[in-house]
C-alpha cells in the first residue's frame, strides 16, 4: 500500500500553495511571534503512511483509567496549553453542523459604483478600528476582497487581485478601483505595522501587530502601488458618461487619500531635515486633511455591501482563536479618528524644531497629555522622530541633548561641559579628568534621561507604571552623581557655598551640580507619579487628603532643592564676575540668564504645586471632619495596608523618604488644628496658588520653556488656575455654611468629588460644593 | 495483545508523525506525544489540513480537461501547534514512515488484525 497517492489523506494530488502562508516574514523586533514550523513537505514518494487505527484502539484498551503513555520530554504541564480539537470554544476550525468554510460571496460579481463607495467606507471604518487596537482579524481581514487579494500570496503585483482567473478578469472599472483602494489600504497597514513594531508599545494593550501570517504586500514598493492608484484614478475620468459625477468624485477622493497617505508615510524614513519632513509629511497630511471633508460629505452616496465582510474568514487565519465578531465602528466615529490621526500626525512633526531640552520635554508631555491620547501610530511616530537610530530628532547626539539640559539646569557656561576638555591628553591635567568623569556620568545618565521622554510616549497607565521603575534608576544615579561631584569639585577647586538657613544660621555646601540635576529630575518624577495617580483614578476619593498632603511634601522638598540650585548659580555668577578663575570659559551671559529664568520658572511651578496641594489637602481633611465626605466601608482592608500600597513606588527611594504611617496619619487628620484653622489655611494656600498660576500664565513661550507647545501649555496652566479658583470657592462656601448653620445644625451643603475628566485639570481633583435649598 | 506488548507498541509510536482524521473530515498532522485509554491523542507542531469542499471540487473539476484522471487543487492548511484530539472524534489514525526505511513492507501489517 505504499504510494503517495494512496497514503495521502485525499486522493487529490496536493500542490500546496497555501502552505507557504506559514513562512511569516520575521519582523526585526524581538516582540514578534515565533515562526511556526514548516508544514510537512517531503518529496512525493518518500513518506508513506500506514493505517493503525484499530491496532491503536486495541492497544489503548489495555491502559487502566488515568494511565497514560507519553514521551519522556513531554510534560503534562505543557499539555494544558494544547488546543482541544472539536471544542467550539477552543478550536477555531470547528464548524457548526451544516456550516461550511466557504463564504458564499462572489468577488467576480459586477459592482455598482455606489457599492464600491460603500465597501471602501466600510474598509475605512475597519482600518480605524485597527488603529484603535482591535486585531486585523476582526477588522480589515474580514473583507472577502482583501482575503482574495492576499490568498494565495501574490507573487507579482498583477496577481494581487481578487480576480486571479485571467478568463474572468474582465476590465470592469469598478473592480479596478476597488482593487486599487484595497492595495493602497493593505500597503498602508503594512507600513503602519512596521512603524509601530519598531517602537516601544504594548502588544494587545495598545495595538495588535499580528498579521496572522498574511503578508501585507511587503514585497511591493510604495511607488508601484501608487501607480495602481493613479491608474485607477485616471480610469474614473473615462466614466463620466456612465456614472454620475458625484459618485466618481467620491471614488476619486478616496483613492486620492490613499495615494497621499502612502507617499507621506513612506517619506518618514528621512527626518534629518525638518524642512524635508515638513514638505513630504506635513504638507500631504494637510492636503489629506482638507480633502477628507469631501469623503464625509459623499459617504451618504455609498451603498453598504455587508455580504462582502464575513467573520468566517478568521478560520483561515493562522490563529488559534475561534472567530470573534466583526468590530463595527460607526463611520462618523471612524472619520473622527481619521481626522484626529491626521491632525496629530502633522502636529507631531513639530517636535523636530528643537529649541532647548526643556521645551522638548514640555512638547512631549503636552502632546501626550491630550485627551484622548493620540493613537498608538502617532505615538510611535513621535518616538521615531525622537530616537530613531539613536539620534535625537534626526540630527543631535545624545550628548548634545544631555549637555544642553545640564547647562540649562545646573551648569551654565561651565568648564565641566567645555568640549575643549576632550582634546587634553595629559592624564594629570584637571581638564582630562573632568572630561573623563563627565563622559562616565553621561554614560550612566543617558538611559534614564531618554527614558523620561520614551515613557511619556506610552499609554497613560504605562506612563505611571514605568515612572515607578525609572525613578529607582534615578535614585541609583543620584548616589553615583554624588561621587562624581566630589571628584569634580576637587579638580575644579570649587569651594563650599555659604547658604542662609531659615533659622538665621548659615551652612556651607558644595554646589554638587550633577547630584542637583539628578535630584531635580527624581523629584519631578515622584510628583508625576502622584499626579498621574489622580489622573488615572488610582486614589479613592477618601484618599485624596493624604495624597495631596504627600504631593505637598514632595513639592516642598522640590522647592528647597531649587533654592539650593539657585544659590549655587548665583554664587557662580559672583565668582565669575569677581575675577578670573582657572579654566573658566568666558561667560556667555545668555546661558546664565537662561538658567536663572528656568530656575525661576521651576520655582513658581513647584510653589504653585505646593500651595494648591496643601489647600486641597486641608480642604479634604475639613470635609471629612464635617462628615460631608464619607469613607466607604472597607471590611477587607486597613488604612495601613492602603498606605503601604500607595507609597510602594517610593519605598525604595532613599531621599526624600516617604513619611511613616504614623506621620501620614497625623497629617491626614491634623488633629491639633481646628476645622476653622484648616479652612483658613486652605483659603490662604489656594489664594497663593492662584496668584502664582496667574503670573505663570502670563509668561512668554521662551520663559516657560514651552516653545512649540505654548498653546497647549497655556491651556493647561489656565486649567490649573481654574482649579485654584474652584478650590477657593469651595473653601469659602464651606466657611459660609459653617458660619451660618441651619436650624438643626445642618450645613445645607453637599459635596461631590468629580471624576478627573470632569475636573478642570485632571491632576487637581477639586471637590464640588453645592448649596442645598433649605 | 497483552498489556506489555500494547505498551511497547504505543511507546514505539511516540514522536512519530501521525495523521489523525476527525469526524468532521479534517486531518491533523503532528508528532505523537501522549495518549490515554479513551484514546485522547496529543500531537505537537500540528498542522490542520482541510479537505477541499464540494464546491471547490466542482470548480476544480470544471477547470480540468475532460477525461483527465486527476484533479489538481489546493488543500487548505493551517499551523495550530500543540493539540489534543478527543478519542470520540477520531475516525482514522495513520503513522508516517520513510519509504526508504520500510522498503515496501508494512511494519504495521498486523495492525488490522487483533
Amino acid at each position: 500500500m505504499a504510494g503517495p497517492a494512496m497514503a495521502a489523506p485525499f486522493v487529490v494530488e496536493a500542490s500546496q500553495p497555501n502552505l507557504n502562508l506559514e513562512d511569516v516574514n520575521v519582523p526585526k523586533d524581538s516582540q514578534s511571534r515565533p515562526t511556526p514550523p514548516h508544514p510537512p513537505q517531503a518529496p512525493p514518494g518518500s513518506i508513506v503512511a500506514f493505517d493503525i487505527t484499530s491496532k491503536f484502539r486495541h492497544a489503548v484498551q489495555t491502559l487502566g483509567p488515568g494511565e497514560i503513555v507519553k514521551d519522556g520530554f513531554f510534560t503534562l504541564h505543557e499539555s494544558v496549553s494544547a488546543l482541544e480539537i472539536m471544542d467550539p470554544k477552543m478550536d477555531s476550525g470547528c464548524l457548526e453542523h451544516g456550516e461550511t468554510l466557504d463564504v458564499d460571496y462572489d468577488v467576480t460579481q459586477a459592482l455598482l459604483p455606489e457599492e464600491v463607495v460603500g465597501i471602501i467606507d466600510q474598509l475605512l471604518c475597519h482600518e480605524m478600528a485597527w488603529h484603535l487596537g482591535y486585531p486585523l482579524s476582526q477588522t480589515v481581514l474580514t473583507c472577502v476582497y482583501i482575503e482574495s487579494i492576499l490568498v494565495p500570496q501574490p507573487a507579482t503585483l498583477e496577481e494581487a487581485h481578487f480576480i486571479r482567473d485571467p478568463n474572468k478578469a474582465t476590465s470592469s472599472p469598478m473592480h479596478t478601483v476597488l482593487r486599487a483602494y484595497c492595495l493602497g489600504l493593505l500597503k498602508a497597514c503594512g507600513q503602519v505595522n512596521a512603524k509601530i513594531i519598531n517602537e516601544h508599545y504594548y502588544e494587545e494593550e495598545d495595538f495588535v501587530t499580528n498579521t496572522y501570517n498574511r503578508d501585507l504586500l511587503d514585497d511591493f514598493s510604495v511607488e508601484a502601488i501608487c501607480q495602481v492608484l493613479r491608474h485607477a484614478t485616471a480610469l474614473l475620468d473615462d466614466l463620466s458618461e456612465s456614472v454620475p459625477q458625484p459618485v466618481t468624485d467620491a471614488l476619486r477622493h478616496r483613492l486620492l487619500l490613499r495615494h497621499t497617505l502612502l507617499g507621506a508615510v513612506d517619506s518618514l524614513q528621512e527626518r534629518n531635515d525638518p524642512s524635508f519632513v515638513r514638505a513630504s509629511w506635513q504638507r500631504p497630511c494637510r492636503e489629506a486633511l482638507s480633502n477628507v471633508g469631501r469623503i464625509k460629505e459623499t459617504h451618504a452616496l455609498g451603498r453598504p455591501v455587508p455580504a462582502a465582510f464575513s467573520a468566517k474568514l478568521q478560520r483561515r487565519l493562522a490563529s488559534t482563536m475561534p472567530p470573534r465578531p466583526i468590530v463595527h465602528l460607526s463611520f462618523d466615529d471612524a472619520f473622527g479618528h481619521l481626522l484626529r490621526l491626521l491632525k496629530d500626525g502633522i502636529e507631531t512633526a513639530n517636535v523636530l524644531d528643537y529649541h532647548d531640552s526643556q521645551s522638548l520635554q514640555t512638547f512631549v508631555m503636552m502632546f501626550q497629555a491630550a485627551k484622548p491620547q493620540p493613537l498608538v501610530f502617532v505615538r510611535s511616530l513621535l518616538q521615531g522622530f525622537l530616537f530613531k537610530d539613536m539620534e535625537i530628532l534626526g540630527g543631535m547626539s545624545i550628548r548634545q541633548l544631555l549637555d544642553d539640559d545640564l547647562s540649562m539646569l545646573v551648569l551654565p557656561s561651565s568648564v565641566l561641559l567645555d568640549r575643549a576638555n576632550d582634546e587634553v591628553e595629559t592624564p594629570h591635567d584637571p581638564r582630562f579628568i573632568i572630561a573623563e568623569q563627565m563622559e562616565y556620568f553621561r554614560q550612566k545618565a543617558a538611559q534614564p534621561f531618554l527614558d523620561i521622554l520614551r515613557t511619556f510616549c506610552q499609554n497613560r497607565c504605562r506612563v505611571r507604571r514605568t515612572f515607578c521603575h525609572v525613578v529607582r534608576d534615578w535614585d541609583n544615579l543620584q548616589s553615583d552623581a554624588d561621587d562624581m561631584d566630589q571628584i569634580l569639585q576637587y579638580q575644579t577647586g570649587d569651594k563650599p557655598i555659604p547658604r542662609a538657613l531659615p533659622d538665621g544660621s548659615t551652612i556651607a555646601t558644595y554646589a554638587r551640580p550633577l547630584w542637583s540635576w539628578v535630584f531635580l529630575y527624581k523629584l519631578k518624577q515622584m510628583e508625576w507619579i502622584v499626579f498621574l495617580g489622580f489622573e488615572l483614578e488610582v486614589y479613592q476619593p477618601d484618599e485624596l487628603a493624604g495624597m495631596y498632603y504627600f504631593l505637598h511634601e514632595l513639592a516642598n522638598v522640590h522647592l528647597q532643592h531649587i533654592g539650593h540650585i539657585r544659590n549655587a548659580l548665583l554664587h557662580n555668577i559672583g565668582a565669575i564676575r569677581g575675577g578670573p578663575r582657572p579654566h573658566v570659559v568666558p561667560p556667555p551671559d545668555a546661558q546664565l540668564a537662561r538658567s536663572l529664568t528656568f530656575i525661576h520658572y521651576e520655582e513658581v511651578d513647584a510653589s504653585n504645586t505646593m500651595y494648591l496641594a496643601q489647600a486641597l489637602s486641608c480642604l479634604y481633611v475639613a470635609l471629612h471632619r464635617l462628615s460631608l465626605l464619607r469613607r466607604p466601608r472597607r471590611p477587607y482592608g486597613t488604612d495601613e495596608l492602603r498606605y503601604e500600597l500607595r507609597m510602594k513606588p517610593f519605598l525604595g527611594i532613599s531621599d526624600p523618604r516617604p513619611p511613616s504611617f504614623a506621620e501620614f496619619e497625623a497629617c491626614t487628620t491634623m488633629a491639633e488644628y481646628s476645622t476653622d484653622d484648616l479652612l483658613d489655611t486652605a483659603a490662604q494656600c489656594a489664594m497663593a496658588a492662584k496668584k502664582g498660576l496667574e503670573s505663570m500664565s502670563k509668561l512668554s513661550e521662551k520663559d516657560c520653556f514651552a516653545v512649540g507647545s505654548y498653546e497647549q501649555w497655556t491651556q493647561r496652566v489656565k486649567s490649573a488656575l481654574k482649579s485654584g479658583i474652584a478650590t477657593s470657592l469651595a473653601v469659602s462656601m464651606v466657611q459660609k455654611a459653617l458660619a451660618r448653620p441651619g436650624r438643626d445644625g445642618n450645613l445645607n451643603i453637599s459635596v461631590e468629588v468629580p471624576r478627573p475628566e470632569k475636573a478642570y485639570h485632571e491632576w487637581w481633583i477639586v471637590p464640588q460644593v453645592r448649596a442645598l435649598s433649605a | 495483545m497483552d498489556q506489555n506488548e500494547a505498551r511497547e507498541f504505543l511507546t514505539s509510536l511516540l514522536n512519530k508523525v501521525f495523521r489523525v482524521t476527525t469526524t468532521d473530515g479534517r486531518t491533523f498532522v503532528g508528532e505523537f506525544k501522549c495518549t490515554d485509554a479513551q484514546p485522547n491523542v496529543v500531537l505537537a507542531n500540528t498542522h490542520e489540513i482541510r479537505r477541499p469542499t464540494e464546491q471547490h471540487l466542482a470548480d476544480a473539476a470544471a477547470k480540468t480537461e475532460p477525461g483527465a484522471m486527476k484533479v489538481k487543487m489546493d488543500v487548505m492548511s493551517r499551523f495550530l501547534g500543540l493539540v489534543t484530539i478527543p478519542g470520540e472524534h477520531i475516525v482514522k489514525m495513520e503513522v508516517e514512515e520513510f519509504a526508504s526505511q520500510v522498503k515496501g513492507k508494512n511494519p504495521y501489517a498486523f495492525a488490522a488484525v487483533i
